[in-house]
């Protein structure tokens, strides 16, 4: 039965701890994980947003520092045009100061040339031997006679390399002639490739025919066709999205931003590598998922060393209080058995003083009239002898139910436990050496003195002394051995009665303070003894602990405080 | 003392009757009443040696009756019977001036010893308020109808 329940109990608390356990979960983990991840989400999206921004940001302003490039260079040329006249231009010598002055903070024009209304050079610097080339039939040629300056795309030319030219009408003396200029095709390169974002990035110019006009890093070179050109001229930048194949045939998310420069047509083409682009975001994401899933794996482990720890603790304290009730209820029963004990022993007390006085009427009566019959007279006295030993019985046994029910105030005095036990002895030595009992003891002489009741003492340490020599009833021989010492805690005193007697069943043990519980035959005993010794050790403030061997004997440790319990010592 | 007038109190009437008979077997004079207020009547209307007090009674229990008892102001010893056996009742009927208390049941030889205890005490006790009532009327005859009244 106690299995059972104790089985009950521990599901219950299982039951307890995973419900702790959940609810802390629903309550704090999941509440925690969802505004986690939704907070993750709504960073990354925003910083993606951020990222596009600046990455937009950035190839407008690239998109302008190239027109800037190509404004700043034709500027240059409308500048020579209109401050040197024809003449001037076309001596070679002043031509090569002036490519050299263009030329003097960074090295932008490859060569400079000028070439009249024909299309044959009149002067030319720069390091291709084109002095002899006539370009009337050129494309560029075309465009400048019709437009008065063009800057062309990317061409072969005489030269066999790819390059494009920026030319200017120059008009004197009604006739026309153009001075013509190849930008550094190396520099221009440079410039449009320093916006490349990551080890991934590309930056390249695609003409309105999707040629390249510069190079664009993986796969394609300048003069071929860019695959998948779509070719619509639009206003400001637009975003497209593509994957394409690495180099290890891996397919990777490209983000295309594309924008149009104005002249010429040209196409700037940034593209970066999606997971590139955002690597930093991806970090912070993955940062926060882990410190998110970190902190929650945290707070499940502590809840569940929190939960586990209350769980103990309710556990102990279900005990204390179950122990306590349990004291409640044996005090209960003590004290209804105490008030029982007291209303009997009052009712009985009273016809037992009138069978004494109808006995003592009889013994009266046969004093003044003897009886004749010998057989019948000596019946009549012993049988009223008998009357007499039971009614005084019966009054020994009342007067212990009303000391049990009694409580006795204390008298509490200073006393010296050694002393106090050798007194006990000394009383108690003759009635022992009759049974054949021995006494001896082992007492700390150095146990300071405690705040107890004297008399009550003597009652118990006679109780338990009484019993020591009752267990000896079967064997005729054996020795008490009294001893004190200090207490393990330092608080109070120990005093132990062992005995060499018949023991205690172990079955007994847990009983022998019941009131009325006792191993002794009929009318030897009235079981109330030791249930009266542990009212009053308790009420001293002490405690009593027993160990017993069937055959062997038993110890029984009583431990007194130094001082008893403090509403003892106010009214003791 | 043979002839010690003794006065019975105890509401257990077969008790008193008893107690009676075995105290006069022993050449006292018993008077048994079964109350508190009986027992005052009776000491009102004649002297007794020595009271023989139960102290668990219906209506006026033991120590209200000996309380008024004192009030009478005579020479009587009082002895108390207790079958509650209260300790403390006891010792409050001694401070209030009983001789002394016996336990039921008790053995009518213990009884008989505590009575004549008491009836030495009160023997003494009157002796001596007499010598001192003498001696008053030796110094101050004018005294005597005041003290002997």
């Amino acid at each position: 039965m106690d299995q059972d329940l104790e089985t009950r109990k521990n599901k219950q608390y299982s039951r307890l701890f995973r419900r702790f356990i959940v609810l802390t979960m629903i309550c704090s983990l999941v509440p925690l994980l969802l505004a986690g991840w939704a907070i993750n989400i709504h960073y990354s999206r925003f910083a993606k947003e951020r990222m596009m921004k600046t990455l937009e940001t950035r190839v407008e302003y690239h998109k302008k520092i190239i027109e800037l490039f190509l404004k700043e260079n034709r500027a240059k040329l409308d500048f020579i045009v209109s401050t040197h006249s024809i003449v001037s231009l076309t001596k070679n010598d002043n031509l090569s100061q002036i490519l050299k002055s263009v030329n003097s903070d960074s090295w932008t024009l490859t060569d400079i040339g000028i070439i009249d209304e024909n299309g044959d050079h009149l002067a030319y610097v720069g390091p291709y031997d084109l002095i002899d080339k006539n370009y009337s039939n050129t494309l560029w040629f075309k465009e400048v006679m019709e437009k008065g300056s063009y800057t062309s795309d990317m061409f072969m030319g005489f030269r066999k390399e790819p390059h494009f030219v920026m030319a200017v009408i120059k008009k004197e003396n009604k006739r026309r002639w153009i001075l013509r200029a190849t930008v550094n095709t190396d520099s221009f390169c440079s410039l449009v490739e320093d916006v490349r974002i990551g080890r991934t990035g590309e930056v390249y110019i695609l003409n309105s025919q999707g040629i390249y006009q510069t190079s664009p890093g993986s796969g394609g070179k300048i003069m071929m066709q860019a695959p998948a050109f779509e070719g619509d001229i639009h206003d400001g930048l637009e975003f497209r999205f593509l994957e394409a194949f690495d180099k290890d045939e891996k397919t990777r998310k490209k983000i295309v931003c594309e924008t149009w420069l104005k002249d010429p047509k040209w196409l700037l083409v940034v593209s970066v590598d999606e997971k590139e682009l955002f690597v930093e975001v991806g970090h912070a994401n993955r940062a926060t998922l882990v410190s998110l899933h970190f902190s929650a794996l945290m707070i499940l482990v502590v809840t569940i060393f929190i939960t586990r720890h209350m769980i103990f603790v309710i556990k102990k304290r279900d005990f204390e209080v179950e122990g306590m009730n349990n004291q409640l209820m044996e005090a209960g029963k003590l004290a209804s058995i105490g008030e029982l004990s007291a209303g009997v022993a009052h009712e009985i007390n009273n016809p037992l003083a009138i069978i004494m006085t109808e006995r003592q009427l009889l013994l009266d009566a046969e004093k003044r009239t003897a009886i004749t019959d010998e057989t019948l007279g000596e019946q009549f006295i012993d049988s009223l002898n008998q009357i007499g030993t039971q009614v005084l019985r019966c009054k020994h046994i009342t007067r212990n139910l009303l000391k049990f029910a009694r409580r006795t105030r204390s008298v509490i005095e200073t006393v010296d436990i050694n002393r106090f036990l050798i007194e006990v002895i000394t009383l108690m030595e003759r009635e022992a050496r009759s049974d054949g009992i021995e006494f001896t003891s082992s007492l700390d002489d150095s146990l300071p003195p405690i705040l107890s009741d004297p008399s009550q003492l003597q009652q118990v340490f006679l109780n338990f002394i009484n019993n020591a020599i009752d267990a000896h009833k079967d064997k005729g021989h054996g020795m008490i051995t009294l001893s004190t010492c200090l207490s393990t805690d330092n608080k109070g005193i120990d005093i132990t009665v062992e005995d060499t007697g018949s023991g205690i069943k172990t079955k007994d043990i847990g009983k022998i303070f019941d009131p009325f519980f006792t191993t002794k035959s009929v009318g030897q005993g009235t079981g109330l003894g030791l249930s009266i010794c542990y009212s009053i050790v308790k009420q001293l403030g002490g405690t009593i602990q027993i160990q017993s061997e069937m055959g062997k004997g038993t110890v029984f440790t009583l431990t007194f405080p130094f001082e008893p319990p403090g509403d003892l010592m106010k009214h003791g | 003392m043979i002839g010690s007038k003794i006065l019975l109190v105890d509401d257990e009437e077969i008790f008193a009757d008893n107690m009676a008979k075995l105290l006069q077997n022993r050449q006292y004079k018993v008077t048994a009443v079964y109350n508190g207020e009986s027992a005052i009547k009776a000491l009102e209307k004649e002297n007794f040696d020595v009271i023989v007090l139960d102290l668990k009674m219906p209506g006026m229990n033991g120590i209200a009756t000996l309380k008024k008892i004192k009030n009478l102001g005579l020479f009587t010893e009082t002895l108390l019977l207790t079958g509650h056996g209260s300790v403390e009742s006891a010792i409050e009927a001694l401070r209030m001036g009983a001789y002394d208390f016996l336990a039921k049941p008790c053995e009518i030889d213990d009884l008989v010893e505590k009575i004549e205890g008491a009836w030495r005490k009160k023997d003494q006790a009157w002796k001596k308020d007499m010598e001192e009532k003498l001696k008053r009327v030796v110094e101050s005859p004018s005294d005597a109808f005041k003290l002997f009244d």
